[in-house]
């Protein structure tokens, strides 16, 4: 069976439009946290900006927040991949989403006003979007994507989750290319319900494994995995082979991901790219897994959580060289996550 | 690929809080819909829905309490033995944790500081989590968020991991309670029928909402038999697509849904000549009913002038992320006994809507095979495809 790899990056992170910027600040550290505007609502957290010109003004006004940087991140992704989705057959590419707030921000611009005012404060225009699986729908409809597709849910790890299907699906040959999407966006009652029962850091930063809080961000990742046979043959640069996927449910989350790893790795990684960063619920499972391994980098303590709920996990992972990585993912229920990447090239 | 077999089925529903006595008032041509009295919305034109009555506590969800009776009925006493590692839980999500967000906001409006975690802590996959503990499952957990279509993916997940070798054992289903936020919603869509809903009418004028859960249990057919378990039906695979067409409106001539359901019938190795029943979305929305027939059409092609369809929506209602495995509750029973419910209040039918649409009476004949089908919010269309168990 044709492994399945990865030959398309595209995002939308705090402080990156593009691959080379996010690079830039995994390789700094620089984290990217701020006030939020009001409209956002209050407190610190990372805001993403949207790159100018990629969606028509007209489209722009109908999507949600979650949707416009799956958007985005999508465009960029088939570019990178060198792929044009019609081209190559839309009935041939499954969509895989993985969000924890999609939906959530148009929950909540439905909500106010229509408990205010009842039917009359309802907007037809907003409860298309208070579905998780808007950004899927909103992806098909601008980039002609035809095939299978699943918004999964799975809180911290949700795009994990996701790669886990659209992997299968091409194994499967349900289709031919799988784009995977992590995508967030941040909205007003989410940092007045995190911070109001102490989930995030109050004094400064995110501090990994240190149980102080996080902070909330928001973006986007894309990624196009194809088998590799496909890929080599259409020529395409491989930017990593997607070696192992693993959950694993335990009572004791620390024994899950132990489990979850265990499976997953046959040598020491290269890198290590470890996904708990200071969440209030997670615990240092680094220090169970193994003496000697690298440094590991916390992509969340620079982006914030959400953020693409695993996605940018992943895709900090593919930002470095490496001959392996591994990805841990604690969640703070359920599923603990371990992903192995090899060859990743840039 | 191991063939995957349909080992319990537990069901809550408007009608019944159990799999005969839903089914059996169903055969009998009744339904579970009647006037909106969960919700007090006074303003909605609409006041027609399919309600459950179940206790549940502070800090759980009807859509938990639901799936957790569908669930013990489904395993039916049996206390799986196969390696926890080896089994999974595969659910259909939708407004599980919604009632917490409208019950925080209306202290907000009231000026009041409501405690903020136990909304925080609300997360659709919390049923997951909750069917995997009672049943102590160690493996994969998926929460499939595909809206009305959520549920049938579900079963299509669950049955992939089994069929490959990956599972030994998987729950699948789905579960829904109603909320204001969906209420509200498709009343503004002016998708409400302000009367009980009349899938396949002529003059059909929308849906009406409704509450449900059901439960599968799925094992590998040898397993299954090595058993000695009830053996309910073969699932034999799915279909999924997009339409690529609107956010919420069907493609006007069902093209997704003709190729999802072409789909599931490939996996399955299924023939249109096989397919008796197609227990159908039908929503009796003026966009969904006649662009469904005529994809069913496109799908069985001549074999459809002999199919019988029906829409469990006329006894249930639309239980949105539930729906696809109430459809498929529908089918499964359908097949065992040899009987397509019908479609109540079918009197004059859209001449769109040209096939055997099982009007108001149950309908005894022979029915190998089923296909069930679920769409979505953003042009998402699920099909599944069933065989009767005949022993072999």
């Amino acid at each position: 069976m044709s492994a399945v790899v990865i030959t398309g990056l595209g995002l939308v992170l705090p402080g990156a439009h593009h691959v080379d910027a996010a690079r830039e600040i995994l390789t700094t550290g620089a984290p990217q946290f701020s006030e939020l505007p009001e409209a956002l609502g209050h407190g610190r957290g990372a805001v993403a900006e949207l790159p100018a010109g990629i969606i028509p003004p007209m489209q722009a006004r109908r999507l949600d927040r979650t949707s416009r940087f799956a958007w985005a991140a999508t465009h960029a992704c088939f570019q990178d991949a060198g792929l044009h989705p019609k081209t190559f057959g839309g009935s041939r590419i499954g969509v895989a989403v993985g969000t924890l707030c999609g939906g959530n921000e148009a929950s909540e611009a439905f909500l106010w006003p229509y408990l205010k005012r009842g039917p009359e404060g309802a907007s037809p225009m907003v409860f298309p979007n208070c579905v998780a699986n808007a950004t899927s729908g909103h992806l098909a409809v601008a980039f002609g994507l035809q095939g299978p597709s699943t918004t999964q849910l799975e809180r911290e790890n949700s795009t994990l989750a996701a790669l886990e299907q659209a992997a299968r699906w091409l194994r499967m040959g349900v289709c031919d290319a799988a784009l995977v999407i992590g995508a967030d966006g941040l909205y007003p009652l989410l940092s007045e319900i995190t911070q109001r029962s102490r989930m995030t850091a109050r004094h400064g930063l995110p501090r990994p494994h240190t149980a102080t809080g996080f902070l909330p961000g928001e973006g986007a990742q894309a990624f196009l995995l194809e088998r590799e046979a496909d890929a080599l043959a259409r020529g395409v640069r491989i930017r990593a082979r997607l070696g192992a996927l693993s959950s694993s449910s335990l009572e004791d989350r620390a024994a899950a991901m132990q489990r979850a790893v265990a499976e997953v790795m046959d040598r020491t990684p290269d890198h290590w790219i470890a996904g708990a960063n200071g969440h209030v619920r997670v615990d240092g499972s680094e220090a169970r897994l193994g003496e000697g391994l690298p440094q590991p980098v916390h992509p969340k303590a620079l982006w914030g959580e959400f953020c693409g709920v695993g996605g940018q996990l992943l895709a900090a992972a593919l930002l470095r060289p490496a001959g392996q990585v591994l990805v841990t993912a604690p969640g703070s229920f359920g599923p603990q996550f371990a992903l192995r990447l090899d060859d990743v090239a840039i | 690929m191991r063939r995957v077999v349909i080992t319990g089925l537990g069901m809550v529903s408007p009608l019944a809080a159990n799999r005969e006595g839903t089914w059996s008032q169903v055969l009998e041509g009744k339904d579970g819909l009647g006037p909106l009295t969960k919700l007090h919305l006074p303003l909605e034109p609409g006041q027609i829905a399919g309600q459950v009555s179940m206790a549940f506590g502070r800090r759980q969800t009807l859509g938990e309490v639901m799936a957790l009776a569908a669930l013990e009925e489904a395993l039916d006493g049996f206390t799986p033995t196969v390696d926890p590692r080896r089994t999974g839980v595969f659910q259909g999500a939708g407004t599980t944790g919604l009632p917490v967000a409208e019950g925080y906001m209306d202290q907000r409006l009231l000026g009041h500081q409501p405690p903020a975690a136990e909304l925080a802590f609300q997360c659709p996959n919390m049923v997951t989590d909750a069917l995997a503990r009672r049943i102590g499952s160690e493996g994969p957990r998926s929460t499939v968020m595909n809206a009305c279509s959520s549920s049938l993916l579900a079963l299509g997940q669950a049955f992939e991991r089994i069929a490959c070798g990956e599972l030994d054992l998987a729950i699948a289903g789905g579960a829904e309670g109603l909320c204001r936020t969906t209420y509200g919603g498709f009343s503004c869509l002016k998708a409400v029928d302000p009367a009980k809903c009349r899938p396949f009418s002529r003059d059909r004028a929308g849906l009406n909402l409704g509450e449900a859960a059901v439960e599968f249990v799925l094992e590998p057919l040898e397993l299954a038999q090595a058993r000695g378990a009830t053996i309910y039906a073969e699932l034999l695979g799915y279909g999924a697509t997009m339409d690529a067409h609107h956010p919420t409106a069907p493609h006007p001539e069902g093209e997704g849904a003709r190729r999802a359901m072409a789909m599931a019938m490939r996996m399955g190795k299924l023939n249109a000549e096989e397919v008796d029943l197609v227990s159908a979305h039908g929503t009796a929305t003026p966009a969904n009913d006649g662009s469904e027939c005529q994809a069913i059409r496109g799908a069985l092609g001549p074999a459809a002038d002999r199919v019988s369809v029906t829409s469990s929506k006329s006894q249930f209602g639309h239980t949105l992320s539930a729906a696809g495995a109430v459809g498929t509750a529908v089918a499964v029973l359908a097949l065992r006994d040899q009987v397509v419910s019908p479609t109540l209040r079918l009197v004059d039918q859209d001449p769109k809507c040209d096939l055997d649409c099982t009007p108001l009476h149950a309908k005894q004949r022979i029915i190998r095979a089923a296909l069930v089908n679920a769409f979505a919010f953003g042009g998402n269309n699920l099909s599944l495809a069933l065989r009767r168990w005949e022993g072999q």
